[in-house]
């Protein structure tokens, strides 16, 4: 379970700081999905490097399991917008890169995630020789390599086009289901907060606060953008985005 | 096929111009002063022995200088470029030394090194540390932060950062680095040799034969000409291994 208290994260020096989320509280079950959207720049990344650990807060905690965060953990995975690929390494080196910084490399390797992701053909090639849907697949690659049983993304999709989008939004989906994990999806789009999001926490301009909570319970289906729930959802958070 | 035609193209042009120029400076001054390339070539052939002697007394300078200058200017490039504090302290040492002209040390170094060869590895290391340390400080400066925060949200330490990102992301530049180098590293060897009493290297060969064995001086210069092309080459060389993911292109979609 992850539990979000009071969060709030200021930037800059104590004389200048500039308050950047301001008092956000959530719960996530463990295995379950939840999608923060706001507009450009409301702090929904700040808040997600924070639960990743790689920020910490000024105000409020944040748990994992009942364990404070205080820095990166082995446990938690995180994707980041253009997949987070070093251009100096091969698939399989970029796939097994959380396993080598752990010292788990060569014992355990991301050989059957990239088996399952379809990337097997692909593991000598480096991310120039790949396109833009592949490299993202590598970046998930490498985020389930560890087990993790939190996956964080920050706008894992931007600046893809619609299809490849979607069959990616789709591959996310059926992950998600197999690997159990809990997830925490970033995104300034509506479609893809409701079709990934369980719950969806819509957040005001900057400082972040939780403007509000939108339950999403009938997503988890590949058809759902087919559904008339899904359509509702879609119509309900750009309303709430729009007051 | 064809890349090995431009080159020898490329060579013969430029034995064409310098033939040319000697026929010109040679005519106008009624006196041999520039000798031909064929002249200066056959004297390389005719004197192989003495060169190859001065040629590797150079190339073991030069290589070591380069060496040294590596060993030294990349570790305190990088870290200057990635931490602020040792940046704000070291900035303002490296923009006042970094100007003053290094020859201007050569006197010096003699006074502290002698007048054998660890003057003048000492006086190219010292120039071209000042340009890798530069080259190294603005590549990892500019390296994206979404690198570092890939691998740091892996867990990644201080010294894996460098390791697995810093470094590599800079090679490129470092690299470019030492190609220049080796251009600025003959320039100021051949001053430190020439100035360094007789003895080996061919900064002193040319030197010694440039007043009435100019041909014997310009078969030195063809050999400095060959280091500088050889290490080049090397160099290349060595970037098609360290940074062979430059030159892939995108073959699958």
């Amino acid at each position: 379970m992850i539990e979000v208290r009071s969060l709030k994260i200021d930037y800059g020096s104590p004389g200048s700081a500039v308050r950047a989320v301001d008092g956000v509280d959530f719960t996530l079950d463990r295995g379950r999905s939840l999608a923060l959207i706001g507009p450009s720049g409301c702090g929904k990344t700040t808040i997600l490097f924070s639960i990743s650990g790689l920020l910490l807060p000024t105000e409020g905690t944040i748990t994992i399991s009942g364990t404070p965060v205080t820095g990166p953990r082995r446990d938690v995975a995180l994707i980041l917008q253009n997949a987070g690929l070093l251009p100096w390494k091969t698939v399989w080196q970029n796939a097994n890169l959380s396993l080598l910084l752990s010292g788990d490399y060569p014992k355990q390797d991301a050989g059957a995630v990239l088996d399952e992701l379809g990337l097997s053909e692909v593991k000598d090639r480096y991310p120039a020789e790949l396109s833009e849907g592949m490299k993202r697949r590598v970046g998930i690659a490498r985020a389930l390599s560890t087990a993790p049983s939190v996956m964080l993304m920050d706008e894992p999709l931007a600046s893809l086009d619609t299809l490849t989008r979607e069959r990616i939004q789709d591959l996310f989906l059926t992950l998600w289901r197999t690997h159990k994990f809990s997830l925490i999806l970033v995104t300034h789009d509506i479609e893809e907060a409701a079709f990934l999001g369980q719950e969806i926490l819509v957040l005001t301009e900057r400082p972040a606060r939780i403007k509000e909570r939108v339950e999403n319970p009938e997503m988890g289906g590949l058809d759902y953008r087919e559904s008339a729930a899904y359509t509702q959802t879609v119509r309900k958070l750009r309303e709430v985005l729009e007051k | 096929m064809k890349r090995t035609l431009t080159y020898v193209a490329s060579i013969c042009a430029l034995l064409f111009i310098w033939e040319m120029a000697s026929i010109a400076v040679n005519a106008i001054n009624n006196a041999p002063l520039l000798p031909g390339p064929f002249n200066a070539l056959s004297q390389v052939v005719k004197n192989a022995a003495e060169l190859q002697h001065h040629f590797l007394a150079s190339a073991w300078r030069l290589i070591l200088a380069i060496l040294i200058a590596l060993a030294t200017g990349v570790p305190l490039g990088l870290t200057t470029g990635r931490e602020p504090t040792l940046d704000r302290f070291l900035s303002p040492i490296i923009y006042i030394t970094y100007p003053i002209p290094q020859v201007a040390l050569i006197l010096f170094l003699f006074v502290v090194f002698g007048t054998g060869s660890g003057t003048k590895v000492a006086m190219v290391a010292l120039v071209l540390f000042f340009q890798i340390l530069v080259s190294a400080r603005g590549a990892a400066k500019n390296i994206p932060e979404e690198h570092i925060i890939s691998v740091r949200s892996a867990g990644a330490s201080r010294w894996q950062i460098y390791w697995h990102v810093i470094l590599p992301a800079s090679l490129p530049d470092i690299l470019t680095s030492v190609r220049v180098s080796i251009g600025l590293g003959i320039a100021f060897l051949y001053i430190a040799e020439t100035n360094a009493a007789l003895g080996t290297g061919l900064g002193g060969y040319i030197n010694k034969h440039m007043l009435f064995q100019r041909d014997r001086a310009f078969a030195g210069i063809i050999a400095l000409a060959l280091l500088g092309l050889i290490l080049y080459l090397a160099v290349d060389g060595l970037e098609r291994i360290l940074c062979r993911w430059k030159y892939v292109s995108r073959r699958a979609r």
